[in-house]
Parts: structure tokens; sequence; C-alpha cells
């Protein structure tokens, strides 16, 4: 699938992420032995959640035009740092704010792409400020 | 120079003075927006929106608080016709508006002046001031 633009370098106002799990399956016999068959090497359904609170129209407005310009939940893209930046011994060997690529809370260490889960919620809060939501999952891309 | 006091001040509505007020108050607040955001220590906050509300006493002499009294204590409806364009003034200086008279309190009571509570809330932005 396509590669949309790179998302906006926005720092959130909270982030969420759950790292996904690797593919596979788990059998339970009857006498309540488990075997757990693994079917990949890297883990996947990394999600990542995402707010702005009350930022400015035009950083909302970025954020609408990227998820338009990333054709919706199809395209997957590159995160930028500001977005993961805030907790750097949370970083992957990488105790500064540039490496991104060595950032736990980004899918690139781990073999995925981004993309988003659904469409972003948009807030209106007054005139100037909107608040933002996104949810993005982590792929691992064909 | 000179400092203000209560003969200084005065209350208007729609143009005409209230008579016999013996106090007035004005307060106005301004919420805000948290814009913190991850990386700063410090929270951040920009203005949302602003409140204007006050409240005046009015001694019952004749029929001076009516004006104010009248626009809630009524058979009819209150409806947007009642709201009011209210001045507080003291000396040259003044804060005027359009108000909705929110609160109407009589009290009555041995040995004391009939008088009448009012509380008022602006509504849009004070579209007179001058400090």
């Amino acid at each position: 699938m396509s590669q949309g633009p790179t998302f906006p370098d926005l720092t959130p106002s909270a982030r969420s992420m759950s790292p996904g799990n690797f593919a596979g399956k788990t059998f339970r016999s009857q006498s309540g032995i488990e075997t757990r068959i693994q079917y990949g090497n890297k883990s996947t359904d990394k999600s990542l959640e995402l707010e702005f609170n009350a930022v400015t129209e035009a950083d909302a407005a970025q954020i609408h035009d990227h998820y338009q310009a990333c054709n919706g939940t199809l395209f997957t893209f590159w995160m930028s740092i500001k977005p993961l930046a805030g907790n750097p011994a949370f970083h992957q060997g990488d105790d500064s704010y540039s490496l991104n690529t060595a950032n736990r809370f980004n899918s690139t260490p781990f073999g995925l792409r981004w993309r988003y889960a659904e469409p972003p919620q948009f807030d209106s809060i007054k005139a100037g400020r909107m608040s933002v939501r996104i949810k993005l999952i982590g792929v691992l891309d064909s | 120079m000179s400092y203000y006091s209560g003969k200084d001040g005065t209350l208007t509505y729609n143009g005409s003075v209230v008579a016999k007020v013996s106090n007035w108050s004005i307060s106005t607040q301004v919420d805000t927006l948290d814009t913190t955001v991850l990386t700063e220590s410090d929270r951040t906050f920009v203005p949302n929106l602003r409140t204007t509300n006050g409240s005046a006493t009015v001694f019952y002499y004749d029929s001076a608080p009516v004006s104010l009294l009248g626009r809630i204590v009524k058979t009819a409806t209150v409806t947007e016709s009642d709201i009011l364009a209210i001045k507080l003034a003291w000396g040259s200086k003044f804060i005027q508006g359009n108000c909705i008279i929110t609160s109407a309190e009589l009290s009555c009571a041995v040995g004391e002046v009939m008088q009448a509570n009012i509380q008022f809330q602006f509504t849009g932005a004070p579209t007179g001031v001058s400090l």
C-alpha cells in the first residue's frame, strides 16, 4: 500500500501506547497444558493514541490535512519527532529527543508502519482553539 | 487626583438613573484553557470565555427599584425584551453593557428600610468601559 506524508511535528497533550503482540496461537488441552505457536517474528497491532488539547486551528488543520493526504486509514506514514518526545529514558538506546528511529513509542524500530486506526476526532473549543484526538495502529505493511 | 466613594456612584438602566441605590458591585472573570503539552514542566494557558456579573441593592422608596424588579418579577414570561442596558458609574468613569436580571430579592423586616437586592449577568462584551 502507498505511503503518506510524515505526520505533523506537533507536541501532544497526552499520549498512550500499547506495544501490540506477536502473531501466534495458544492451545489448551483438556488437562490444562498450554501450547503456544508463534507465527511471526515481529509484533504487530501496536497502538498509539495522541491528544492535542486546545491547539490552534492551524495545527488542527495540519492533522486534518494529513489524514486526508493519507487517504484516511489506508496509507501508512512515518512519525515525526515531537509527537513521540517527552520520555527520553524510554527511548531505545537513545536519551536525546532527536533519534526517533530508536524510540520505543515509534513503530520503526519494530518493523512497523503507522496508519490511522480510525478517523481523527476534532472538537471546537472556542474561536481559534480546537482539540484533536487520533488513534494510530502499527502494521506490518506489505 | 481624588478618591471615589459611594457618593460618586450611580446605576443607570436604559438611560434612566435608578434612585436610592445603596450599593452596587461588579465582577469579571475569564476562564482559561489548558494548553500544556508533554515535555513542558509548567502549565500554560490561553484565555477562554469571559463572564461579567454584578449586584445592586436599592431601597424601596416610592417605586425606585420597580424598573429592575419588574423585569423578572411579573406574571408574564421573561423574554429577550427584558434585557437591559445597565451602566455602573463612579464620577466620570463607568462600565456598561447589556444585562439580564438573574435574581431579585425583596426583604422587609421590623426596624429596617425595605430594600431590593438585584443580581444581573452581562450578555456579550461590555458595550462601554472607562476606568
